[in-house]
C-alpha cells in the first residue's frame, strides 16, 4: 500500500516538473487545463449518452431481454464520465443551475411509474409521490389539470420536473432513466438490484406492468432530453462557450471556483449527504444509484473528478489523456510540502473509494454495507467519508496558501432549496 | 532590537496573537460551559424518563424542553468530538425530508425490536430513530403517544434519553480531555496555526447563521405560492421559533468572542432577536398567511444581514473566510 502511494506521488511529481519545464506556471494556463478537462468530460458524457439513446431506441423497436441488458450496460458506461464532471458543479453557477435536469436525486419514483405497495402513498412532503404518470394520462397537479396523454420531453421538463415545488419529483435525467431500466430494488439490504422485466416494454399481450407504450414513450423522452441537455453543457465549455469564458474572466475567481468545486463536492455533498447519511440511516434507498446498485462506481468517479481537477489529468472514454499545467503545479510553486500533502490525501481517498468498489464488484453490494450492525460495511464507507473530510481540510489550506479566499459560493439552487441534511 | 521586532511581526502578525487568545476564550467561555450544561440537562432527562417514561409525564416533558434548549445552544459546533462516532447526528437528525424518523420509529415499534435492550445495540440503530427529534415524535405526535403499544414505547423513550445523555457526556468529555486544548492552543496537527483555529470557529458561526436562515426559517417559508408550515422544526412540541431565538443568542455570544465585540455585528444580532421576539408565531404557522408571512421573511432577512456583516466586514478584518460546510451540497 505504502509503495503504491509513493509510486503515485512520484508520477505526479514527474508530470509536475514536465509542466513547469519552461518556467512558471500561470493561473491562466491552469484554468485552460481546467476548462479543457471540463470540455472533454462533458463531450464524453454526451458521447456515452448518445450510445444510451441508441440502445433505448433499439429496446423500444425490438423489446427483448438482451436489448434491456444492453441499455443497462450503456447506462452504466455513461455514468463513468458524467460522475467525473460533478466536481464542476459547485463553483460554476452555470453548471449548478443546470445539473438538476440531468442528475437530480433522491427521487420519489412513484411519480413516474408503478411501485411496490411497501413504498407508501402521498406524503406530507410530496402529494405527487405516487402519481404514476405512465398509468395516468390526465391528472391534477397543484390545482391544475394536466394533459399527459402524450409523454413528451416538454411534459417531463416543464410540468413534471420538480412538480409542486418538490425536489423529490425528479422526472428527467440519469436517475429517472435508471428507474425505467431497472425498476425498484426490492431486495432491501440483501444482494441484488432492481429487476424490472423486459416485458415492461413488450407490445400487445406480452406487456407487463401496464401501459408499455407509455413507458416506452417516457423512456424515449427522458433519453432524448439527456442527450440535448448534455449537448448544451458540452457547448458551454467549448471554445467561445459561456462556462469557459466565465472561468477565464477573472483568474483568482477561476482558481477559487476550482477549489470550491473540489471542497464542496468532497465535504457537504459526497462525504455528508451521499455517503455518511445513508450509513447512519441504514437506509438502502439512500444509495445514490439505488435502482442499479451502481453506487460504488458513482462515489468512485466523483472522487476521481476531484483528483482530475487537482492533477490536471483526465482519461477520456477513448483512452486518450487530457493533461496540462495543473493546480498541483501552481500549489507546488508556493509550497511543495502542501502540494505533496494534497496529492497524497487525494490518493488515499481514491484508495478508500476503490476498496468500496472492489468489495461491491466482488458481491458485497453497497446496500449490504449500509445494513445496521454491518461493521465491515461501515468501515468501508467511513473509510471513504474520512478520506473526503481529511482532504477537505487540506483543500482549505490550499485556498489559504493561494490567497483566493472568496469561497462563499451558492448556486441559486442551494439558495432556493436549502434542504441541507444536517448542520 | 528594531530588526528583531520586525522579524517577529512578520512571523506573528498582531492579529494572529489576538486570535490565539480568542480561541482559548471561545473554548473556556462558550464551548465548555455550554457542553457542560448539555451534559447535566440530558442527565436529568434520562433520570426523568427512568422515573416516569409515559409521554404525558410533566416532569419528562419539562426535562425534554430543558435538554433540547441546551442542545440548540451547541448545535452549531459541528466539529471535533461532536463529529466522532456520529454523536451529533445521533442527537439531532433534522431536517427529515423523507420522513425517516416516523418510519424508523414505526419499524422498531412494529417489530418490538430488541435493539433497545442494550446500549451498544441501540447505538447501531438508525439515527432517525434516536435523539431529540425522535423523542419529540414519541412524546407529542398523536400517532405515537396515543398508540396501543405503550409498554414498548415507554422503554423506547427511556432508551432514547439514555442514548442522548451518553452522546452528550461523550462530547463533553472529548472537549475537556484534549480537543479543547487543540483548539485553544493551535500549533498542533489538527490546528496548525491560529488562523486554522479561527477559521474553524468562524465557519461554525457562519454555518449556524445559514442554517437558521435557510433551514429553520427557509423550510417552513417555502415559496409564497407554496408555503410549508408542516416543515417547521419541532413544531409538535411548539419549539420552532424558540430554536431560532436560542440559536441566535448562542451565536451572538460566539460572535462577540471571535470579533472582539464588534459593535456592528452585535447590533445586527440585536435587531434579529427583536424581530424574533415580536413575531408571536411559535411554530411559524403564519407563513401560510400573507398578512403574517412577511414578518417571518423579515426575520430571515435580518439573520442573513448578520451573516453579510460577518463575511464582508468581520472576516476580512480578521483575515479569515469561512471554510467548507455541510450545507455546501444539495
Amino acid at each position: 500500500m505504502k509503495s503504491l502511494i509513493l509510486v503515485t506521488s512520484a508520477a505526479a511529481l514527474s508530470l509536475g516538473s514536465a509542466a513547469m519545464a519552461d518556467g512558471q506556471v500561470t493561473k491562466a494556463a491552469v484554468l485552460d487545463t481546467y476548462a479543457d478537462i471540463a470540455e472533454a468530460t462533458y463531450a464524453d458524457s454526451l458521447t456515452t449518452a448518445k450510445r444510451l439513446q441508441a440502445a433505448v431506441d433499439a429496446l423500444i423497436a425490438n423489446p427483448s431481454a438482451e436489448a434491456l441488458e444492453q441499455a443497462k450496460a450503456a447506462w452504466i458506461a455513461a455514468r463513468v464520465p458524467y460522475q467525473q464532471s460533478e466536481v464542476y458543479r459547485f463553483g460554476n453557477a452555470i453548471v449548478d443551475d443546470w445539473e438538476g435536469k440531468v442528475n437530480a436525486w433522491p427521487l420519489d419514483e412513484g411519480l413516474i411509474d408503478y411501485v411496490d405497495a411497501s413504498y407508501g402513498g402521498p406524503s406530507d412532503e410530496n402529494e405527487a409521490a405516487v402519481l404514476n404518470v405512465i398509468a395516468t394520462p390526465s391528472f391534477t397537479l397543484s390545482g391544475e389539470t394536466v394533459d399527459a396523454s402524450k409523454i413528451t420531453p416538454a411534459l417531463l421538463e416543464e410540468t413534471l420536473q420538480e412538480a409542486d415545488g418538490v425536489e423529490a419529483n425528479v422526472a428527467t435525467g440519469y436517475h429517472a432513466i435508471e428507474f425505467l431500466l431497472w425498476g425498484q430494488d426490492l431486495n432491501g439490504h440483501a444482494a441484488g438490484a432492481g429487476a424490472r422485466p423486459w416485458t415492461d416494454y413488450a407490445t400487445g399481450d406480452d406487456c407487463t406492468g401496464g401501459h408499455c407504450d407509455r413507458r416506452s414513450e417516457y423512456l424515449k423522452a427522458a433519453s432524448d432530453l439527456l442527450v440535448s441537455d448534455l449537448e448544451w453543457m458540452a457547448a458551454q465549455w467549448a471554445d467561445g462557450g459561456a462556462a469557459r469564458a466565465e472561468v477565464m474572466a477573472d483568474e483568482d475567481a477561476g482558481i477559487s471556483a476550482m477549489l470550491t468545486g473540489m471542497g464542496s463536492l468532497s465535504y457537504g455533498e459526497q462525504a455528508g449527504e451521499r455517503m455518511r447519511l445513508g450509513l447512519m440511516l441504514n437506509d438502502p434507498e439512500e444509495e445514490h444509484d439505488c435502482f442499479s446498485d451502481n453506487t460504488h462506481n458513482s462515489h468512485y468517479y466523483d472522487g476521481m473528478g476531484v483528483q482530475n481537477v487537482y492533477l490536471g489529468e483526465y482519461v477520456r472514454v477513448d483512452g486518450s489523456l487530457v493533461t496540462g499545467p495543473s493546480l498541483s503545479d501552481l500549489v507546488a510553486e508556493h509550497d511543495a510540502t502542501l502540494d505533496a500533502e494534497m496529492t497524497v490525501k487525494l490518493s488515499q481517498t481514491m484508495m478508500a473509494l476503490g476498496r468500496i468498489k472492489t468489495a461491491a464488484e466482488a458481491g458485497f453490494a453497497y446496500d449490504m454495507m449500509l445494513e445496521r450492525g454491518n461493521a465491515a460495511g461501515e468501515a468501508l464507507v467511513m473509510g471513504g467519508v474520512n478520506g473526503l473530510i481529511d482532504q477537505t481540510k487540506t483543500i482549505e489550506r490550499v485556498v489559504a496558501a493561494l490567497g483566493v479566499s472568496a469561497i462563499d459560493f451558492e448556486g441559486s439552487d442551494s439558495l432556493d432549496n436549502p434542504d441541507a441534511v444536517f448542520q | 532590537m528594531r530588526f528583531l521586532s520586525l522579524a517577529l511581526s512578520i512571523l506573528l502578525p498582531a492579529a494572529h496573537i489576538v486570535q490565539a487568545a480568542e480561541s482559548e476564550a471561545i473554548v473556556q467561555a462558550h464551548i465548555l460551559p455550554r457542553y457542560a450544561l448539555l451534559d447535566s440537562e440530558t442527565a436529568k432527562l434520562a433520570d426523568a424518563a427512568e422515573a416516569d417514561c409515559r409521554p404525558q409525564s410533566e416532569a419528562l416533558q419539562t426535562a425534554y424542553h430543558s435538554a433540547f434548549d441546551a442542545w440548540i445552544g451547541v448545535a452549531h459546533l459541528r466539529f471535533g468530538p461532536s463529529e466522532q462516532g456520529d454523536r451529533a447526528f445521533a442527537l439531532a437528525f433534522w431536517p427529515d425530508p423523507r420522513g425517516s424518523t416516523p418510519k424508523a420509529l414505526g419499524a422498531l415499534i412494529r417489530d418490538a425490536d430488541p435493539a433497545l435492550d442494550a446500549a451498544d445495540s441501540f447505538a447501531s440503530v438508525s439515527i432517525a430513530a434516536r435523539g431529540f427529534y425522535a423523542l419529540e415524535y414519541l412524546l407529542y405526535d398523536p400517532a405515537f403517544k396515543d398508540a396501543q403499544t405503550a409498554e414498548y414505547q415507554c422503554r423506547l423513550i427511556t432508551a432514547i434519553t439514555q442514548d442522548i445523555h451518553r452522546n452528550a457526556a461523550a462530547i463533553r468529555a472529548g472537549w475537556e480531555d484534549g480537543y479543547g486544548a487543540l483548539l485553544a492552543h493551535p500549533g498542533n496537527d489538527t490546528y496548525r496555526s491560529a488562523d486554522e483555529a479561527t477559521r474553524q470557529v468562524f465557519t461554525a458561526l457562519s454555518t449556524g447563521l445559514e442554517f437558521n436562515a435557510d433551514t429553520r426559517l427557509g423550510r417552513p417559508l417555502g415559496t409564497f405560492d407554496r408555503p410549508r408550515p408542516n416543515r417547521a422544526e419541532a413544531r409538535r412540541s411548539g419549539r420552532s421559533l424558540r430554536h431560532v431565538v436560542l440559536s441566535l443568542a448562542s451565536l451572538r455570544e460566539l460572535a462577540g468572542l471571535i470579533s472582539d465585540s464588534d459593535a456592528e455585528l452585535d447590533r445586527k444580532f440585536e435587531l434579529a432577536l427583536e424581530r424574533a421576539d415580536r413575531l408571536d408565531d411559535p411554530i411559524f404557522a403564519g407563513v401560510a398567511d400573507p398578512a403574517k408571512r412577511f414578518r417571518v421573511e423579515a426575520l430571515q432577512q435580518s439573520v442573513r444581514d448578520i451573516r453579510s456583516v460577518l463575511s464582508e466586514h468581520v472576516g476580512p478584518r480578521l483575515g479569515i473566510a469561512a471554510g467548507f460546510n455541510s450545507m455546501d451540497g444539495d
